[in-house]
């Protein structure tokens, strides 16, 4: 129980956990009336996070779309690749504009979402794996395997992890890799416009990178 | 103004003086209204009143007693005393009159 306890408070910032952990040890309260407060508080943060803008579009703004639309990618640069892996003719202007693509775009959202809202990163972590996970139940092809929908991930994640590192990007490289992610964009299956549109985490960066300069 | 659990913690530490911490202050209110306030609503509310500007929070000592843990020390800003007795004012204001203003508990 007491270990419950522990891994409860993990959930609290440092320093209330520290005071939390404090004032039930010198309450002497029961260990589970203990893990009911430290619960609790976990809830009532969660909450408060969620009074704000930025968990909400972080996680259905940006997590959820940009998920079916890199899903989307990951299907295209995997076909494409597949053809010319049969030795059968490929639009190679597409293909490499796709393959070059998947990763900046993945890894410019995973950084975008990560960096709107740290806190609440696990419930955009679940709206973009939610779809992924119908979509690898769904799908079916003769030559590829259902991973491929997943070639967007890593970059992804690499991008969390470098925003959680609160590494700062240049003002000039955010701005070059929005109109790269933008201009690009018109090459992947799907509603153009909407495509153009999705791509606004990577704008997102360039305008917080230029406050931040 | 102030809310009625906001001007409970804000009262406690002013009571408790230099010796105002979370688990002092919940102890001091379960003390005085017999209500038992869980540390969620101690601690989001210590937030919003140290955002408000009403409260000043920082990390004290540590103690045996606590587990050689820090706590989380409370002082009460001149602006938060003076929104505390805006709510009191409030309270004695409208109570004026009424059957159980004055009756001892």
């Amino acid at each position: 129980m007491n270990r419950l306890l522990d891994i409860a408070s993990l959930l609290l910032e440092v320093e209330e956990r520290e005071a939390v952990q404090g004032d039930l040890a010198e309450a002497g309260e029961s260990t589970w009336r203990g893990l009911l407060d430290v619960l609790d508080l976990v809830f009532r943060r969660q909450l408060l996070l969620w009074t704000d803008w930025r968990p909400w579009l972080a996680a259905f703004g940006a997590a959820w779309p940009v998920s079916l639309t890199l899903m989307g990618l990951s299907m295209a640069v995997s076909t494409g690749l597949q053809t010319a892996v049969d030795g059968r003719p490929v639009p190679l202007i597409i293909l490499t504009s796709q393959v070059v693509l998947l990763p900046i775009w993945a890894w410019t959202a995973g950084f975008a979402i990560a960096t709107l809202s740290r806190r609440t990163l696990w419930i955009a972590a679940v709206c973009a794996l939610l779809p992924c996970l119908y979509c690898l139940s769904k799908f079916h092809h003769s030559s590829l395997s259902k991973f491929c929908l997943l070639l967007f991930l890593p970059p992804a994640v690499w991008g969390v992890r470098h925003a959680l590192r609160a590494i700062r990007i240049p003002r000039g490289s955010a701005i070059l890799l929005a109109l790269v992610v933008t201009g690009l964009a018109i090459y992947i299956p799907g509603v153009l416009l909407l495509n153009c549109a999705l791509s606004w985490p990577a704008w997102y960066l360039a305008v917080t990178a230029k406050r931040s300069s | 103004m102030i809310g009625e659990f906001e001007y409970l913690l804000i009262t406690a530490s002013v009571r408790l003086g230099d010796e105002a911490y979370g688990a002092a202050v919940r102890e001091e209110i379960a003390a005085t209204t017999g209500q038992r306030c869980s540390l969620g609503a101690l601690y989001t509310t210590l937030e919003r009143l140290e955002n408000k500007g009403f409260l000043e929070t920082w990390m004290g000592e540590s103690t045996p007693q606590r587990g050689g843990r820090s706590k989380r020390m409370i002082r009460v800003t001149p602006a938060g005393s003076r929104a505390a007795k805006e709510f009191y004012d409030a309270v004695m204001g409208v109570s004026r009159g009424v059957s159980w203003a004055g009756e001892m508990p």
